[in-house]
């Protein structure tokens, strides 16, 4: 019997929330912010491409006296050059359009001295930018190499070129922790909203004029908002997959975020409780929830990194135990939220 | 409104409403802030959150060269050389050779390898006694203006010429720098980019930079393209608070309508303008205390100038969030709808104001958002007042016309009755419809709004524009400016038929139609105006925003006059079009306005592409 009726108040605050439809609401502020942060990513890299800017409008102009040694650079960096006798010269070239910027060299003996020349506020002066300093490096690294008997330590050898995707990192590290973490901050809040609802609008009383007790509705609508969330992480990761984004470990991503969700509702549940008005509750709710998400920092592994390591398949036992740690610990604060729930006299809400 | 009235409703607001907050709350508000306050240093101290720790496995042993480099960069995990390659690792180094499995995920970790290897270089070198040996190469980066145009510029405006560097303020001289660096990060002493007034140096890492807009020769590692870290850090810093400030209005707001506790304040004899002023007022005192407060910390944390600018420009930011907020609570129907109708006003509002980071170099765009004031203000850049008011007057419009919405619905019908956010929303616009005449006020009212959201929308389809062809990122901008527009104009007409304002007949339909395309007519011409009284004051992107206007070219006077009826006679067109179909329900109002829309894109894309091509 009360298990039934704590899965129809869970069942009851989804409907209303589906009713309301402002679960789709959610999901698509979810999916603004993972375009918007994919889009952000995408855009910029494109801003950084050699490749977004035709390759023929990314010819440089080199001047000066050491124009050899810049070509020569300019060259293993898979610049396009073409040598100037003067900077006037290639400024000149510059002007016309005919190549996106000009590279002037001195050679005042002990350095060489550099001046760029880009366009300014355009796309391609960034990109620009970049193969400027790609060519520089490579000049540096040249030139440190043949000075190398002044150099007391050796510089590192520098591994090969890679064939990467620029976004690799970001998909793991910031846009898959955002898109499972989203959802049990709001899981967490709604518990509040539901809770503070029935105290504001004096429901909680007609609620407890039927056969329940109060940890009954507790139980109901903490566990309505903490199912929600990992279906939501399932969600993503399907998402996610299907654009061929390789996801591992999908079942203790799952429990990871099933336990960050009934830490963050234990959270809401307690803060409602305690305030009984919802903007107190909510207020405190999300400065603590954001407190905690930065404390988390003093773990072995912030959940996030914990969440990027099981995605990306580098997990390792810490991980593991983080994710258990984490699960433990939710299992425990509910328990105890629980008792404190029972010892609750209902009537202080009337 | 009566100042007396109101700042008492205001003073109510603070001690009997916020009594709730009362000594319990303030005990765990301490107590939190406390406990924050002790664990900050220490997530400090153990040097932040590296969310990319350990996600790349590198199978190295302490004989390689590289062993140092790996060691010292948190995104690799050590492990033994002789495991599985693909596995267990995702590069192999064997001494100096390194070998990544293959996969995405290799490729990417010998990627992140190679740079650390160049930071780790640049480190080292700058250990060094012989600093000419160590550091051979110094560059100086200037950054000259070109008249060639090449890559996408404002779309519609007839290619009259203005490039892109013709902003605002004298060339483009704010450019903030570099501060997130090239992952190195670690303070470079050397200098930074040297620019004239664009190019940051990334002289450090963080916020530092905002200051410095121009730096001396250095390195080549230290040169970096523009980047809006900058921008990013001050959306964060200017935005997080407002979100608390707005969460507690909300709620406030909200809790009005619950049980019909407002109405007792609805029949004493204040003005609605009273009780709503009265109870905002609080929230945008303390959220602009905490915006001074922010103002005030970087200007003397960073030893800047200014300020004055900056506050007056988070004014704008500000209302922007407690209107929408306002707007939101007045639509709302339970808590929960409420939290989520606050989380897509805090993207959405966060994403307007971040904005400019993406465009920083691109400075008219950037301008779209109050929040690029005041990164040129703390960098000492001079602000045109041209570019002032084209940053903040649209989100101001666009405040007052949320209030005005939201205020419309304060009244005993709308307050306590639970409808959906869309009956709701139509019912805000339905409420200042009186007769046919009414439908121009509330299309020419919605005409901040449109600006800004079609600004935005410019905006975000920017980034893209490099990676695709022309035809397809300007269907795109056409397409949302065009959805956009058409959406403002046939609104309120669907509004006015589902509350029975108009007949449903054929004869009705096109009057409101035609009335609603004239105020949208009338609005836009407006911005030309505006326009021709200051010239510099709509930058490009502006003007392809408003590409539907017409162009004003060297064109002989007919075929101008004829350009600026064609307007005319398109909105009058579209407007009729979905206000025929609007008078069909739901259904029929989705197959005019999709009409609407196709008439619409057909006309600005023959419109563009001729001036394009």
């Amino acid at each position: 019997m009360s298990r039934d009726v704590r899965i129809a108040i869970a069942r009851r605050d989804i409907a209303s929330l589906s009713r309301e439809k402002t679960i789709v609401l959610a999901l698509v502020i979810q999916l603004f912010i993972a375009a918007f942060s994919s889009f952000l990513v995408v855009g910029l890299t494109s801003l950084y491409d050699p490749g977004s800017v035709e390759s023929d409008q990314l010819t440089f102009g080199i001047s000066g006296e050491a124009r050899e040694e810049l070509d020569r650079a300019a060259r293993a960096a898979e610049v396009n050059t073409e040598i100037y006798p003067s900077q006037e010269a290639a400024l000149e070239a510059f002007r016309e359009g005919e190549v996106i910027g000009v590279l002037h060299s001195t050679d005042t003996g002990p350095t060489i001295s550099v001046t760029a020349t880009v366009p300014e506020g355009s796309v391609q002066s960034t990109v620009t930018v970049v193969q400027v300093r790609e060519v520089l490096e490579e000049l540096e690294r040249d030139e440190r190499t043949r000075r190398s008997a002044h150099l007391s330590t050796q510089p590192v050898p520098l591994p090969p070129e890679a064939e990467a995707s620029p976004y690799f990192g970001f998909t793991y590290t910031i846009l898959l922790p955002l898109l499972l973490f989203l959802p049990p901050f709001i899981s967490g809040s709604v518990t509040v909203d539901a809770l503070t609802e029935e105290i504001e609008r004096g429901t909680l009383e007609l609620l407890r004029v039927a056969p329940v007790s109060l940890t009954d509705v507790v139980d109901g609508k903490a566990l309505g908002m903490a199912v929600l969330a990992p279906i939501q992480a399932v969600l993503w990761i399907g998402l996610l997959s299907i654009n061929g984004i390789a996801v591992s470990n999908v079942l203790a991503l799952v429990a990871l975020v099933s336990a960050i969700s009934l830490v963050v509702v234990v959270l809401g549940t307690v803060l409602a409780l305690l305030l009984g008005q919802r903007r107190q509750a909510q207020l405190l709710y999300s400065i603590v929830a954001l407190g905690l998400f930065g404390a988390a920092a003093l773990l072995p592994e912030h959940p996030a990194t914990v969440a990027a390591k099981l995605a990306v398949g580098s997990a390792t036992q810490v991980t593991t135990l983080t994710v258990a740690g984490l699960a433990v610990l939710a299992v425990v604060l509910y328990a105890g939220t629980r008792r404190y729930v029972g010892s609750i006299d209902p009537e202080r809400y009337s | 409104m009566r100042p007396r009235k109101l700042l008492r409703i205001a003073r109510w607001e603070v001690t009997k409403n916020a009594g709730g907050i009362d000594r319990k709350t303030a005990a765990i508000v301490g107590v939190t802030l406390l406990l924050f306050g002790a664990v900050a240093p220490l997530v400090v101290a153990q040097g932040g959150v590296a969310i990319d720790q350990g996600i790349y496995r590198v199978g190295i042993d302490e004989e390689s060269p590289l062993y140092p480099v790996v060691e010292d960069d948190p995104t690799f995990a050590i492990r033994d050389p002789g495991a599985e390659l693909g596995e267990e690792i995702d590069v192999r180094v064997s001494f100096t050779r390194a070998v990544s499995s293959g996969t995405t995920k290799g490729e990417a970790a010998l990627s992140e390898l190679r740079s650390s290897v160049t930071a780790y270089n640049d480190r080292i070198m700058r250990g060094e006694a012989n600093q000419s040996a160590a550091f051979p190469v110094s560059v100086t980066l200037n950054y000259v203006e070109r008249d060639v145009q090449i890559g996408p510029g404002g779309s519609g405006d007839g290619g009259t010429g203005d490039g892109t560097g013709d902003g605002t303020g004298g060339g483009t001289g704010d450019g903030t720098g570099d501060g997130t660096g090239d992952g190195t990060g670690d303070g470079s002493t050397g200098g930074g980019g040297t620019g004239d007034g664009n190019a940051g140096g990334n002289i450090g890492g963080g916020l530092p930079s905002i200051t410095g807009s121009s730096g001396t020769t250095g390195a080549p590692s230290d040169i970096a393209p523009p980047f809006p870290f900058e921008s990013l850090v001050l959306a964060f810093l200017f935005v997080l608070p407002l979100n608390f400030v707005i969460q507690a209005y909300g709620s406030t707001m909200l809790s009005e309508r619950i049980n019909r506790r407002g109405e007792l304040m609805l029949v004493s004899p204040v003005t609605r303008a009273d009780i709503i002023g009265g109870k905002t007022l609080p929230y945008f005192a303390g959220a602009m205390a905490l915006e001074v407060l922010i103002v005030v910390g970087i200007v003397t944390l960073l030893g800047a100038e200014g300020g004055l600018f900056s506050i007056l420009a988070v004014v704008p930011l500000v209302l922007l969030f407690l209107s929408a907020t306002f707007l939101g609570a007045m639509f709302a129907r339970s808590f929960k709808e409420l939290t989520f109708v606050t989380v897509a006003i805090t993207v959405s509002l966060t994403t307007y104001a971040f904005v400019p980071a993406i465009f920083t170099e691109v400075t008219p765009i950037a301008l779209v958002s109050p929040l690029t004031i005041v990164v040129r203000d703390i960098q000492g850049a001079s602000i045109s007042l041209s570019a002032f008011g084209f940053s903040i007057l649209p989100p101001l419009f666009t405040a007052t016309l949320f209030f005005g919405l939201g205020a419309g619905l304060y009244r005993e019908e709308d307050m306590f009755t639970q409808r959906p956010i869309p009956l709701k929303v139509l019912d805000s616009l339905a409420g200042r419809i009186k007769r046919a005449r009414s439908i121009v006020v509330v299309v020419a009212m919605l005409i901040p709004l449109v600006i800004l959201a079609e600004l935005v929308a410019v905006a975000a389809i920017y980034p893209v524009s490099t990676a695709v062809s022309q035809t397809i990122w300007l269907s795109l901008i056409l397409l949302s400016i065009v959805t956009i527009e058409e959406l403002a104009k046939s609104l309120p007409v669907y509004a006015g038929f589902v509350h029975n304002r108009y007949d449903r007949s054929l004869r009705s339909a096109l009057v409101v139609g035609a009335f609603a395309g004239l105020g949208f007519f009338v609005a836009e011409k407006g911005l030309l105006l505006v326009r021709l009284v200051f010239p510099d004051s709509l930058p490009e992107v502006q003007q392809s925003a408003v590409a539907s206007a017409g162009p004003v070219a060297d064109i002989g006077p007919l075929v101008a006059i004829l350009l600026l009826l064609a307007p005319l006679l398109l909105h009058v067109v579209t407007a009729a079009t979905s206000a025929i179909g609007g008078r069909r329900g739901r259904r029929g109002y989705a197959v005019g306005l999709s009409l609407a829309i196709a008439i619409h894109f057909a006309y600005n894309y023959t419109v563009v592409m001729l001036f394009v091509s």
